[in-house]
C-alpha cells in the first residue's frame, strides 16, 4: 500500500472512531482523563499495527479489542492490589439477618418504572453511575468487566485470578448493593 | 424445615448463579417456590435484571462532548505524525 494512502485511511479511522471509542471507555472507566488517554494508546497501538491489518475484522471490531484489552488491563491492574474480595460475610449482614430473610429495611419494595424510558433518562443513568462507583474497587471492576464486548466471564475470572464462583458472589453482592443504592436514590425520591 | 424452603438470601445468590452455570433441579425447583410465596424477591429478581440491561449498553447521553472529541483528535493526530 503506498504509504500516502495508508495515512489517509488511518486519519479516516481517527475522524470515524474517536468518538464511540471515547464513549465507550468513559462509561468504563469512571476517570475521563483516563478514559481519554486510553483512546490515545488504542490508536497509537493501531498505527504501529495498521501494516498488520488485513481487514479481517471491521475496523470497528479492530480498535474495540485494542481499547477493551486495556480496560481489562487497567481493572485487572487493580484487582492485583487487593488481596481481599470483599466476600466476608458481613458483606450480606447490611442486608439479611442471621436467618437469610431481608432486614426491613433493606426488603425490596416494587419499582414503577417504564424500562424504555427509565434507561434513557439522564439523571436516572447518573445516579447508577454514582451507585457504581461506591462499590468497593474489585467488585467494581467484575461489574464492569462482566458487560465488556463479546467477553465470556469464565475468561474474565481466570484473568482476574477469580475462582468462577467467588465471581458470581461478587456479583451477587454488587447487585445487591447497586439494587439498594438505586432503590435508594432514585425510587424512594 | 421443609427442604423446599430457601432463605432469602439463598434465593437471591441462585437468581446470580443461575446467569453464570446451569441450577440443579432441585434449585430451580426450590428458586421457582420461594418466588411465588415472596415477592420481596420476586420483585428483587426483575429489578436485577432491569441493572442488568443498563450494564450492557452505555448510556445515550454519556456522549462526549463535540469539543472533547476534536481536541483528542487532534492530540492523536499530532503524536502519530511524530512517529
Amino acid at each position: 500500500m503506498p504509504l500516502r494512502k495508508a495515512e489517509e485511511q488511518f486519519n479516516q479511522l481517527i475522524e470515524d472512531y474517536t468518538s464511540p471509542l471515547l464513549t465507550w471507555a468513559k462509561y468504563k472507566v469512571s476517570d475521563d482523563e483516563l478514559a481519554r488517554d486510553m483512546v490515545q494508546e488504542t490508536f497509537l497501538a493501531a498505527y504501529q499495527s495498521f501494516e498488520k491489518f488485513k481487514g479481517e475484522s471491521t475496523p470497528r471490531t479492530w480498535l474495540f479489542s485494542i481499547l477493551n484489552r486495556k480496560i481489562i488491563d487497567h481493572y485487572r491492574t487493580r484487582v492485583k492490589q487487593h488481596s481481599s474480595y470483599g466476600l466476608e460475610p458481613h458483606a450480606t449482614s447490611r442486608f439479611f439477618d442471621e436467618e437469610g430473610g431481608w432486614l426491613p429495611e433493606s426488603t425490596p419494595t416494587h419499582w414503577d418504572y417504564d424500562e424504555e424510558h427509565l434507561l434513557d433518562n439522564n439523571d436516572f443513568n447518573l445516579v447508577l453511575k454514582l451507585c457504581i462507583d461506591l462499590l468497593p474497587d474489585v467488585w467494581k471492576s467484575c461489574v464492569q468487566l462482566k458487560y465488556i464486548d463479546d467477553r465470556k466471564s469464565d475468561e474474565i475470572c481466570q484473568e482476574l485470578g477469580i475462582s468462577p464462583t467467588n465471581y458470581w458472589q461478587i456479583l451477587h453482592r454488587s447487585k445487591l448493593q447497586l439494587r439498594g443504592c438505586i432503590e435508594e436514590n432514585w425510587f424512594k425520591k | 424445615m421443609n427442604k423446599l424452603l430457601l432463605s432469602c438470601l439463598r434465593a437471591t445468590e441462585l437468581m446470580e448463579k443461575k446467569l453464570h452455570i446451569k441450577l440443579s433441579f432441585t434449585e430451580r425447583l426450590q428458586l421457582k417456590a420461594h418466588k411465588m410465596i415472596c415477592k420481596a424477591c420476586a420483585d428483587y429478581e426483575k429489578q436485577t435484571y432491569l441493572i442488568d440491561s443498563v450494564l450492557s449498553k452505555p448510556p445515550q447521553n454519556g456522549n462526549p462532548s463535540q469539543e472533547e472529541i476534536e481536541s483528542l483528535k487532534k492530540v492523536i493526530l499530532t503524536k502519530i505524525s511524530k512517529d
